[in-house]
C-alpha cells in the first residue's frame, strides 16, 4: 500500500554558527516518513534529534537541502507561513512540557484554539484531557501535577489544533519509567485510533523499539533506519 | 477564553507589580483631570464672582492692586483709607449709575473657629449698598433702622456660624459695644457671606476712623467708558480705579504661570508613568520569553503575540484611566481644599469642574496613551523566535 509522505528531506543540512565556532547538527540526511507511521529518532546527545525534530516542526529552517512537510517547504516559507502550518498541521510536545504556568489544565489545551482562530468542530479539549486521563483535573495548575499528568497535558494540547503530525522531542526525558511507559502506550493508541503520524526523539531505547520505526542519529547522520515488523502492537 | 482573558489572567499573576504600574497610570490621570477640572472650574467661578460682586469698577486707596484686587475680592475692599470726600466728590460724575461707599475692618475673634482664632469681616454700607447687588436680599428681618445704630446685618455664613438669628447680640472682639442683629442676607456664594455688615457709620465710630473709607463701589452706565471715567479721576492722586474685568484678568493671569508649572509636572506624571508601563511590560515580556516561544511553538503568530502584550499594556492603561478618573472625582474636594489655601485667590463655589466631556477627554488620552506604549513591547514580545526558547529548554 503507497502512503502518502508526511515528510520528505533530502540533502537536509543544518549548521549553527557563532562568533567561536560553527556547528553543523545536521549534515545532509535524507528521510521519508509516511503519513501513519510512528516514527523513533535516536541517537546520542548532539545527535541532531532535536535539530531535525524543529527543522520538520517547522521552528526552525534548514541551512541547505530540500524538506517538505505535508506539501509545504519551510525554506521557501516566511514566518507567518510557518506558524500556520504548525498551528494548522503539526503538534509538539517538548521534555520539558512547557505549560503555560498561569493557565489551568484545560485552558492550556485551549490556548492552541485560540491561535486556531477557526475552530475545528470536532476538537473538544475536554474530550482530549478525557482521552489522556485527566478529566478530573481540568481546573487544576500546572505547578499541582504530577510529571507524568504534566506530559499528557501536554499532549491533549499538542492533539488540540487537530494536528496530522505529533512531534515529541525526548517527552520522556523527566518522567520516571511508569509514566515514560504510560506515555508511550499513549502514543501508540493515538498514532492507531487516528492514524497519526508520531515522531518522538528520545534516549529511552526500550521506548524507542516500541515504534514501528527507529532511526539512528549519530553526529548528525543517520546511522541505521529500522523498520520494526510487528504482528500485534506493543 | 479569549486574547482578553489571557492578558488579564497574566497581569494578575503579579498583582503587585501589576497594581503598581495601574496606580501609576491613576495617579497620572488624575493629576490631568484635576488640573484641567481646575483650569475650567477656577475660571467660571472667578467669573461668577466677579459678577456677583455687582460692581464694575472700585476705587481704593493707593497700593499694590493685585493686593488690592485679592483683597476687594475677599470682601475687605482694601484696608488703607480713602477719605469720604472723594466719595462725595466723585458721585456727581455723569457716567455713574449706582455708587456705595464701603468701609471694610477686620478683627481678630479668639473664639472663632471653635477656639482656634480666626478673623472676622466686618463691612460698612449705606443703602446705596443694595441696589448694587442685585443679588443680594434680606431673608430674615430687615434694613438698620438708623445710619448710626448698634446694628448688624450678618451674612448667611456668619449667621450659621455663629448660631445666631434676628434679635441675637453679637460683639467685636475688643469692643465693649454689643450689636443687635436686625437681618439676614441671603445666601449668595461669595466670600461676603461669612461678613459681617455694619451701617457705615457706625464702623467708623467703632472702629474710630471717622470720615474715612476703605473703598467705593461703583457701576457705570456704559462699561465701554472705563476709561474716560479713570482719566477723569486720576488728577486725585491718593487713589486708584479698579477694574472689575482688570481684576478678573490679573488674577487670571497670576493663575495661569501657576498653570503652565502645575501642567509640566503633570506632563511629567504622564512621562514618568508611560516610562513605568513601558518598563513593566517589557519586563514581563522578557520573563517570559520561554512562554512566548511556547506559545509561537504551538501555533501562535506574530500578530497573535503582538495583540496579546498590547492587550495587556491596553487594561493597565485603561484600568488607570478608571481608578485615576475615580481619584479625580472624589479626591477633587481634598485638591480643592489644597489648592484654596495656596491660591492668591480662591472664589467661591466650586473651583474644580470635572465634567463628563473631561473625564471622557483624560479617559481616551490614556487609551492612546496606552495603544502607543504597548506597541514596542508587543513588537519585542512578537520578534522573539521559538526555536531559542526550545533550544535553551534542552
Amino acid at each position: 500500500m503507497m502512503k502518502e509522505l508526511a515528510v520528505k528531506a533530502s540533502k537536509l543540512k543544518k549548521e549553527y554558527s557563532s562568533i567561536s565556532q560553527r556547528v553543523v547538527a545536521l549534515k545532509e540526511i535524507d528521510i521519508e516518513i509516511k503519513k501513519g507511521e510512528f516514527v523513533a529518532i535516536m541517537g546520542p546527545s548532539g545527535a541532531g534529534k532535536t535539530t531535525f525534530l524543529n527543522l520538520i516542526g517547522c521552528l526552525d529552517r534548514p541551512t541547505s537541502g530540500k524538506l517538505d512537510i505535508l506539501g509545504c517547504d519551510p525554506a521557501k516559507s516566511n514566518e507567518e507561513k510557518l506558524c500556520r502550518i504548525r498551528i494548522e498541521k503539526i503538534g509538539f510536545v517538548f521534555e520539558d512540557f512547557f505549560l503555560i504556568s498561569f493557565l489551568n489544565v484545560l485552558e492550556n489545551v485551549q490556548l492552541p484554539l485560540i491561535f486556531a482562530k477557526k475552530f475545528k468542530n470536532n476538537i473538544n479539549p475536554e474530550t482530549l484531557l478525557k482521552r489522556v486521563g485527566l478529566d478530573h483535573r481540568l481546573t487544576h495548575f500546572p505547578n499541582e501535577l504530577s510529571g507524568g499528568e504534566l506530559q499528557r497535558v501536554a499532549v491533549a494540547r499538542a492533539l488540540a489544533n487537530d494536528p496530522e503530525v505529533l512531534l515529541a522531542d525526548e517527552p520522556t526525558g523527566n518522567l520516571d519509567s511508569r509514566n515514560a511507559q504510560e506515555l508511550f502506550t499513549l502514543f501508540r493508541d493515538l498514532n492507531r485510533e487516528k492514524g497519526l503520524t508520531i515522531v518522538v526523539a528520545t534516549h529511552n531505547i526500550r521506548l524507542g523499539y516500541s515504534a514501528d520505526r527507529v532511526i539512528h542519529l549519530n553526529d548528525g547522520k543517520i546511522e541505521k533506519d529500522e523498520r520494526l515488523v510487528r504482528e500485534n502492537g506493543r | 477564553m479569549k486574547f482578553f482573558v489571557l492578558a488579564y489572567k497574566n497581569l494578575k499573576r503579579r498583582k503587585s507589580r501589576s497594581f503598581l504600574t495601574i496606580g501609576g497610570v491613576a495617579v497620572a490621570v488624575a493629576v490631568l483631570v484635576c488640573l484641567l477640572g481646575f483650569n475650567a472650574g477656577y475660571q467660571e467661578a472667578l467669573t461668577s464672582d466677579i459678577d456677583k460682586m455687582g460692581y464694575q469698577v472700585v476705587v481704593t486707596a493707593k497700593g499694590c492692586p493685585y493686593e488690592a484686587a485679592t483683597m476687594i475680592l475677599n470682601g475687605e475692599a482694601g484696608l488703607k483709607f480713602i477719605d469720604e470726600d472723594i466719595y462725595k466728590q466723585i458721585t456727581s460724575d455723569p457716567d455713574i449709575d449706582k455708587i456705595t461707599p464701603l468701609l471694610a475692618q477686620l478683627a481678630y475673634d479668639p473664639e472663632k473657629m471653635e477656639g482656634k482664632g480666626g478673623f472676622t469681616n466686618y463691612l460698612g454700607i449705606e443703602e446705596s449698598y443694595m441696589p448694587l447687588k442685585p443679588n443680594v436680599e434680606i431673608i430674615k428681618g430687615e434694613w438698620f433702622s438708623g445710619n448710626d445704630v448698634n446694628e448688624a446685618i450678618l451674612g448667611y455664613d456668619a449667621a450659621e456660624s455663629e448660631q445666631k438669628s434676628v434679635g441675637d447680640k453679637i460683639s467685636i472682639p475688643g469692643k465693649d459695644i454689643t450689636f443687635t442683629i436686625v437681618g439676614i442676607f441671603n445666601r449668595t456664594g461669595s466670600q461676603e457671606d461669612g461678613t459681617v455688615f455694619l451701617p457705615l457709620k457706625t464702623t467708623q465710630r467703632v472702629f474710630d476712623i471717622q470720615g474715612k473709607l476703605t473703598g467705593i463701589g461703583i457701576k457705570l452706565k456704559q462699561i465701554e467708558k472705563i476709561s474716560e471715567f479713570e482719566d477723569r479721576l486720576y488728577p486725585i492722586a491718593s487713589i486708584q480705579v479698579i477694574s472689575m474685568s482688570q481684576v478678573k484678568g490679573t488674577i487670571l493671569n497670576l493663575v495661569n504661570s501657576a498653570k503652565i508649572l502645575i501642567m509640566s509636572v503633570a506632563f511629567i506624571a504622564i512621562f514618568v508613568a508611560i516610562i513605568g508601563v513601558i518598563n513593566t511590560i517589557l519586563m514581563s515580556v522578557f520573563e517570559r520569553t520561554q512562554e512566548i516561544g511556547i506559545m509561537k511553538a504551538i501555533g501562535a503568530s506574530r500578530l497573535d503575540i503582538f495583540q496579546l502584550i498590547w492587550m495587556e499594556t491596553l487594561i493597565v492603561c485603561t484600568l488607570g484611566g478608571i481608578f485615576g478618573s475615580m481619584i479625580a472625582f472624589f479626591g477633587g474636594n481634598m485638591v480643592e481644599l489644597l489648592v484654596r489655601n495656596v491660591m492668591p485667590y480662591a472664589p467661591g463655589g466650586k473651583l474644580l469642574l470635572i465634567t463628563p466631556e473631561l473625564l471622557l477627554f483624560s479617559f481616551l488620552g490614556v487609551i492612546i496613551v496606552g495603544i502607543i506604549s504597548g506597541l514596542y513591547p508587543a513588537f519585542k514580545a512578537a520578534s522573539m523566535r521559538p526555536i531559542e526558547v526550545i533550544r535553551s529548554g534542552e
